[in-house]
């Protein structure tokens, strides 16, 4: 009897199983809920999750996780700040979900101004950290192409405690690129100064020998047209220009080597070349 | 008629607990307390008070099943009142249905009685009728049955503690197994797949029970999606029964 | 005939506390009890006495051996029509009142309606509950609820009946009535099995008595045997002989008005007194043979 007994079970628990094909062909588990209209804000859930609320925010963030992966639901991205800020509001110190939300949000949904929203929240939240702004710098700077921002969050991020020296060569690097040559040179230098490795002190150099080089080549290019206006012509070499009092000296490169001169174009060329800029 | 008997038994020792009116009061008292939520909600009033108070009843029902379901059973082993049952020529199937007979009448009336007052406090505050909810209503009754039988299995084998830990944690689960479907592409591993796929079909799936949101919305709800939903939990709950007595004619009464 | 319990080669063990071994609590009760005698089982704790009963109700299963009651195996679900069970420290619903749960009793037994209520009531007046029988059981005392257990097992008037420990939290009132309610039983032709530590009510009701010791029964059999085979010593009471001349064909004993008890341990001592007493003129008054009780019996297995 209890043989028969237990292949009952198993064949109930097999049509269980089957109803349970059947019932998931007709649901489309993701596309018809509309969970998030009804997700309350990050304060309320505070609340709502009487002590758990590290739990909910795991469950949730799990969730997430799980919902942004499913790559058939289009709209998907239409709540995903809002999730994440709730998330992010039941345990502001947990750091996984604003670094695996950016990304979410940047690489998956291209939405990186959002993704920053997100790093700069997870800064404040976490002060001793540094990962966050340099994770929203580099979006900043790769995919926004906003130097200035970037400048400004590799700078934040520089400035916490522990940061690797990386991102002090970062942001010195990001006030190169905009042109802002003598607090770049400034920057450098103290990388140089403080570098404790070669990787730093080649970069310094290098840095230092580019950012020389373009400020040089800014003042000759204006000494060289100056010439031109006067005489009609281009400086045979560069000592006419100190000959004729245009310049007081003529730059050398960072290692006190002449530059190269064509007096046929009148362009300059340092010995070293470092094309950061597409122009250089 | 005597598995009868033990339901009516059930029953009344049920409602003459003192627990059992603390948590109706409960669910009551939180469907009601929609009203004042809904009040500091802005917009859509009567959707917070249907939320609010769908999610209450739903709360406290499931505690109800759990609390009952494990606490009749177990009782029943622990105190001994048992061998008055079975020192009688009763079997060990008889003395299942009637336990689960007993919990599910008793189920019914406590839900009834919730959804009864809901029904009466909705339209008091908003005039409106939402028959829509008995959907949701004659689910979650279903889900309830399928918890009950759940601790049905579970206190016959285990001490009540860990039957409500056991039947808890296997509600939590079955509320959110539809996310294996996702979970399960991302398991690379061919034997946890296998793992995850029998832990798919053999744990109770409760999601589909879940209607608040597409009756309080208004969204569609097919009639074969319904249909699905109730016949699987008819033989899932057949099935744990049959489980339960296959344990507990296994079981030694010490 | 057909026995009414019938018990062979019954084995049951229980496992240890990490399983790993089983420690053996019955170790081959063979016991036969006729219909219509009432049969006492007795032994210290935890001999065995509660899981030998719970094996005959099929609660237990056992490792070896069968138990037939009325014919009938007891795993079978209608050796149990006609049984009546009172538990060891019986525990009923506490919501329930005394009335409430002999209907219930009824109901598992399929009893209609009307002849319920004929048995209920009946059953209330046996146990003397009657009148207080709107009680509920969780506001009951101890006594109330050992009359409402033995309740239970009475509402379908069973053959056999089988009480596990039922004159425990019994006055002296109570324990009175409660043999009384056995005897009568008993005269109607009901088979009563029950264990007891109280070996005063034992002896004056049971026809037999097994003891269990350590799962084994130590001995089983009609208390008359049992007690008259155990005759401890023998008291004669001498007449007619004074305390000197006694003293000379060593007749000494414990002196009584003019009597004087002299005690004998064996029959061939017996014969050898008598004759010296009959050498001095006396006279044999009487000749009281001293029988155990069932306590000198009992205490002198366990003390083995
Ligand atoms: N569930 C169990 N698990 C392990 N051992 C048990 C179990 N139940 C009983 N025992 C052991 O079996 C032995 C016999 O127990 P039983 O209850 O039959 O004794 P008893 O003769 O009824 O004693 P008492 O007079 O105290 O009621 C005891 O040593 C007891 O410890
Ligand atoms: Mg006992």
């Amino acid at each position: 009897m209890q043989a028969k007994t237990i292949a009952l079970f198993m064949a109930l628990i097999l049509t269980a199983g089957a109803l349970q094909f059947h019932y998931d062909t007709q649901v489309e588990y993701f596309a018809e809920r509309q969970a998030f209209v009804t997700l309350p804000d990050g304060k309320t859930l505070k609340v709502l999750s009487f002590g758990y609320r590290n739990l909910v925010a795991d469950f949730l963030f799990i969730w997430a996780i799980q919902f942004y992966s499913a790559t058939h639901i289009t709209n998907r991205f239409d709540y995903i700040e809002n999730i994440f800020d709730v998330i992010t509001d039941l345990n502001p110190r947990f750091k996984a979900p604003y670094l695996v939300g950016s990304w979410i949000m940047g690489l998956e949904g291209g939405r990186y101004r959002m993704a920053i929203r997100l790093l700069e929240k997870g800064a404040r939240n976490n002060p001793e950290e540094w990962i966050f702004e340099y994770d929203a710098g580099f979006y900043a700077y790769r995919d926004l192409k906003d130097l200035e921002l970037a400048e400004k969050l590799f700078k934040q991020a520089a400035e916490r405690p522990n940061a690797p020296p990386l991102i002090r060569r970062k942001w010195a690097h990001m006030v190169y690129m905009q042109d802002n040559l003598d607090y770049a040179f400034r920057l450098w230098k103290e990388i140089e100064r403080s570098a404790d490795d070669q990787l730093s002190r080649d970069s310094a150099f290098h840095h230092l020998y580019q950012i020389d080089f373009e400020r040089d080549k800014q003042l000759l290019k204006r000494a060289i047209g100056e010439f031109r206006r006067r005489f009609g012509r281009n400086p045979a070499e560069l000592a006419e220009l100190r000959v004729r009092g245009i310049l007081k000296e003529i730059p050398r490169d960072y290692q006190g080597r002449d530059y190269r001169y064509d007096p046929e174009s009148g362009t300059i060329k340092a010995r070293r070349n470092y094309k950061w800029k597409s122009s250089y | 008629m005597k598995i009868l008997a033990i339901a009516r038994n059930t029953f009344r020792e049920a409602v003459r607990n003192k627990v059992f009116y603390l948590l109706l009061f409960f669910g009551v008292f939180f469907a009601f307390s929609s009203r004042f939520v809904s009040m500091l909600s802005v917009g859509d009033q009567q959707k917070v008070l249907m939320d609010v108070g769908l999610a209450s009843i739903h709360f406290f029902s499931v505690l109800v099943a759990i609390f009952t379901g494990i606490n009749l059973v177990y009782k029943e082993i622990e105190k001994k009142t048992i061998y008055n049952i079975l020192s009688k020529p009763i079997t060990r199937l008889e003395f299942v249905l009637g336990k689960f007979t007993g919990l599910a009448l008793t189920l019914l009336v406590a839900l009834a009685s919730m959804a009864l007052l809901f029904f009466l406090f909705l339209f008091v505050t908003t005039g409106s009728f939402a028959p829509r909810c008995l959907i949701f209503f004659g689910l979650l009754y279903i889900e309830l049955l399928i918890i009950t039988s759940l601790s049905l299995v579970f206190s016959s084998f285990s001490t009540p503690i860990l039957s409500s830990i056991f039947t808890v944690t296997l509600y939590l689960v079955g509320q959110v197994l539809w996310t294996f479907q996702e979970f399960k592409t991302r398991l690379h591993e061919p034997f946890s797949r296998y793992v995850a796929t029998a832990l798919y079909y053999l744990l109770p799936n409760l999601d589909k029970f879940n209607v608040k949101n597409e009756v309080v919305m208004e969204m569609e709800l097919s009639g074969g999606r319904l249909l699905a939903a109730a016949a699987y939990g008819v033989v899932y709950v057949a099935a744990l029964l049959t489980l339960a007595v296959v344990i507990f004619r296994r079981r030694e009464l010490n | 005939m057909m026995a009414a319990i019938e018990i062979q080669g019954l084995e049951k063990s229980y496992p240890s506390t990490f399983g790993t071994r089983r420690i053996p609590v019955l170790r081959g009760i063979n016991l036969t009890v006729e219909p219509g005698q009432i049969y006492g089982f007795l032994g210290p704790n935890g001999a065995g006495k509660t899981t030998t009963i719970k094996c005959m109700l099929g609660l237990l299963r056992p490792d070896r051996g069968n138990i037939r009651l009325l014919g009938r195996d007891s795993n079978s679900l209608e050796s149990r029509r006609h049984l009546g069970f009172l538990p060891e420290n019986p525990y009923f619903y506490e919501y329930l009142t005394i009335r409430e749960l002999l209907g219930f009793t009824g109901r598992l037994f399929g009893m209609s309606p009307a002849e319920r209520k004929r048995r209920v009531e009946e059953v209330l007046r046996q146990v003397g509950l009657w009148g207080r029988e709107e009680t509920k059981l969780g506001k009951c005392s101890k006594g109330m609820i050992q009359r409402a257990g033995l309740a239970q097992a009475l509402v379908q008037d069973p053959e056999v009946l089988i009480l596990d420990e039922p004159f425990s939290g019994l006055d002296p009132v109570g324990r009175k009535e409660l043999r009384d309610l056995v005897l009568s039983l008993k005269h109607s032709g009901r088979t009563i099995f029950f264990s007891s530590h109280i070996l005063q009510d034992m002896e004056l009701m049971v026809d037999r008595v097994a003891i269990i010791i350590n799962g084994r029964l130590v001995r089983e059999g009609h208390l008359d045997e049992l007690i008259s085979r155990s005759v401890r010593h023998y008291e004669l009471v001498v007449e007619g002989v004074d305390e000197k001349a006694a003293a000379r064909a060593g007749l000494s004993g414990e002196r009584r008005d003019n009597r004087t008890i002299i005690r004998v341990e064996t029959l061939e001592e017996v014969n050898s007194k008598i004759r010296a007493v009959q050498s001095v003129s006396g006279r044999i008054a009487a000749m009281i043979p001293v029988k155990l009780t069932l306590e000198d019996i009992f205490m002198r297995e366990v003390g083995k």
